[in-house]
């Protein structure tokens, strides 16, 4: 099961302007499958996610997928590579419809080829999509936006899926369709890379976690070390 | 009966010119969140370029199309020497009225010293006039007349029917996301900065065919294509071109009604009134987006 791993994030600072956030963090993926990353708001998931996928530039620090560089490419050419960063929220493009949004995510010269056949997989996932095609995102509940979002990136045809927060804010039942749906992704052969406050969800779908804590990682947890949900409780809140 | 088609005609050429300059301005404001205050000066620039093509001996035909190809060049020059460099910005809205003045200024005062001062004309796209409803109308007003809704209606398939419009869309509505699906946003905004202003070269070639040309023509269809932009609602582009129309008809009523001194005050005190009861704009949606 030890591959070498698909993403690797080596020594890496990054911020906004004179801010730094992250602090030479280094991590690596996919060795062991899906990775989940955790921790305490507003210490680093995202703008490590956005440093990854090109919207932040990192200071210092190199990015590896795949074996290719990526530090500091632009985030088109990154999702040329394959790489797709599904961000936070579902704010999206709110007067596009939801087909209009799948035909984005198929905008780079690589997904283009594979549109319908990655259309074909974004309805049997989520067939709610299907049946509201036409419909503008604003109107969609928080849930179909979280949908859409995940559609989208389907649709640029990733080779490795970044989410962040997917289930952030949802109705339980809405939730429970979503974490389905996103293992029914990774079943289907794309690896993960998860930033989620739910640690249920986040132990069920990755064998390897990290948490985050003061832009840099505090904690690795590797498969068959036996985590407890207490212990990482614990963690989180530092006792 | 000839006072109502005085009005109509009159309404409906004002609302086209007015139209194809809102739209450009409206197009650049809701893709990249900007105004452009060269956006008049793209207009004398398209009539200027059009005029030198004809002094060169260049049919109508290809002069006025070539001198419309230009003026994109000039949009995109324009867009990447003063706007891109400063996309990022906190204040980057008031930053580009500055850097947009300042180029418009420039381009003005290098076409007085290219073309020098004297008043010049272009020719008509269709030479002739013709009686309609009693009254007297050039030919060149009805082609414009005609031409305009032709190109607006172009204008809304690209960017309704195509993918390239698909992501000019999007990108007026996230940017971040924009990035994360793959678009070129730095090209995509140099994109609506050409199609702007080669809207406004066009109404600069149909005004130069019915009215004398000078360095400083671009100067009053500017403010009132902001009018209609700000009375319209910027957030779209289908919200200016009806207001257009609409402004075009106010100003030819009120021209009939009260005379030419009169109808600037009178179009800014409807403006004020609209604003004080929707301050969004008459046709606006609630967000940036071109639809």
């Amino acid at each position: 099961m030890s591959e070498s791993p698909i993403l690797s994030v080596e020594a890496v600072t990054a911020g906004y302007g004179r801010v730094t956030v992250l602090h030479e963090i280094t991590l690596e993926a996919g060795r062991f499958g899906n990775v989940g990353l955790f921790g305490p708001n507003g210490h680093g998931k995202t703008t490590l996610l956005r440093t990854i996928s090109g919207l932040v530039a990192p200071k210092r620090g190199r990015v590896v997928f795949d074996g290719k560089d990526i530090t500091g490419l632009s985030a088109r050419a990154i999702v040329a590579t394959g790489l797709i960063h599904v961000p936070q929220g579902n704010k999206l493009f709110p007067d596009l419809t939801i087909g209009d949004c799948m035909g984005l995510g198929a905008y780079s010269p690589r997904a283009r080829p594979h549109e319908a056949e990655n259309r074909e997989k974004v309805v049997k996932l989520f067939p709610k999509l299907a049946e509201r095609w036409r419909q503008r995102v604003r109107t969609l509940s928080g849930g179909e936006r979280q949908m859409v979002s995940i559609g989208t990136a389907l649709m640029s045809h990733p080779r490795l899926l970044i989410l962040d927060e997917p289930t952030l804010g949802l109705a339980p039942k809405i939730k429970d369709e979503l974490c389905t749906a996103v293992m029914d992704i990774s079943k289907g052969g794309v690896p993960l890379v998860v930033v989620e406050q739910d640690i249920e969800f986040l132990l069920e779908l990755s064998r390897q976690l990290f948490l985050v804590d003061h832009g840099a990682v505090k904690t690795e947890i590797r498969p068959g070390e036996s985590i407890e949900h207490s212990e990482i409780m614990a963690m989180y809140f530092g006792h | 009966m000839s006072m109502f088609s005085d009005i109509f005609f009159g309404g409906l050429f004002q609302g086209s010119l007015y139209a194809m300059m809102a739209v450009g301005l409206a197009l650049v404001w809701t893709t990249i969140g900007v105004f452009n205050f060269s956006h008049g000066v793209f207009m004398m620039l398209g009539a200027y370029f059009a005029w030198q093509l004809v002094a060169f001996g260049l049919p109508v035909v290809i002069a006025f199309p070539l001198a419309v190809i230009v003026m994109a060049g000039a949009g995109w020059i324009l867009q990447a020497s003063v706007v891109r460099p400063l996309i990022g910005r906190p204040n980057i809205v008031l930053v580009v009225v500055i850097t947009t003045l300042a180029a418009g200024s420039l381009m003005e005062n290098g076409a007085l010293t290219v073309w020098g001062p004297r008043s010049k004309q272009l020719p008509s796209l269709i030479e002739g006039n013709t009686t309609i409803a009693g009254v007297g109308v050039s030919l060149h007003q009805i082609a414009i007349i005609v031409i305009t809704p032709l190109i607006l209606a172009a204008l809304w398939s690209f960017l309704n029917r195509t993918r390239l419009g698909l992501a000019l869309r999007a990108v007026a509505q996230n940017e971040d996301a924009s990035q994360l699906v793959g678009l070129n946003v730095t090209a995509l905004y140099g994109l609506a900065f050409a199609i702007a202003a080669s809207l406004a070269g066009l109404a600069g070639i149909f005004m130069g065919g019915y009215r004398f040309m000078n360095p400083s023509m671009g100067a009053d269809p500017l403010l009132k294509a902001l009018i209609v932009v700000v009375f319209g609602g910027i957030s779209s582009i289908s919200g200016p071109i009806f207001a257009a129309y609409l402004i075009g008809f106010f100003e030819a009523a009120s021209n009939y009604y009260f005379g030419l001194y009169w109808t600037p005050a009178l179009l800014f005190l409807v403006l004020i009134a609209t604003l004080m009861v929707r301050p969004e704009g008459i046709f606006a949606s609630r967000s940036r987006g071109l639809a």
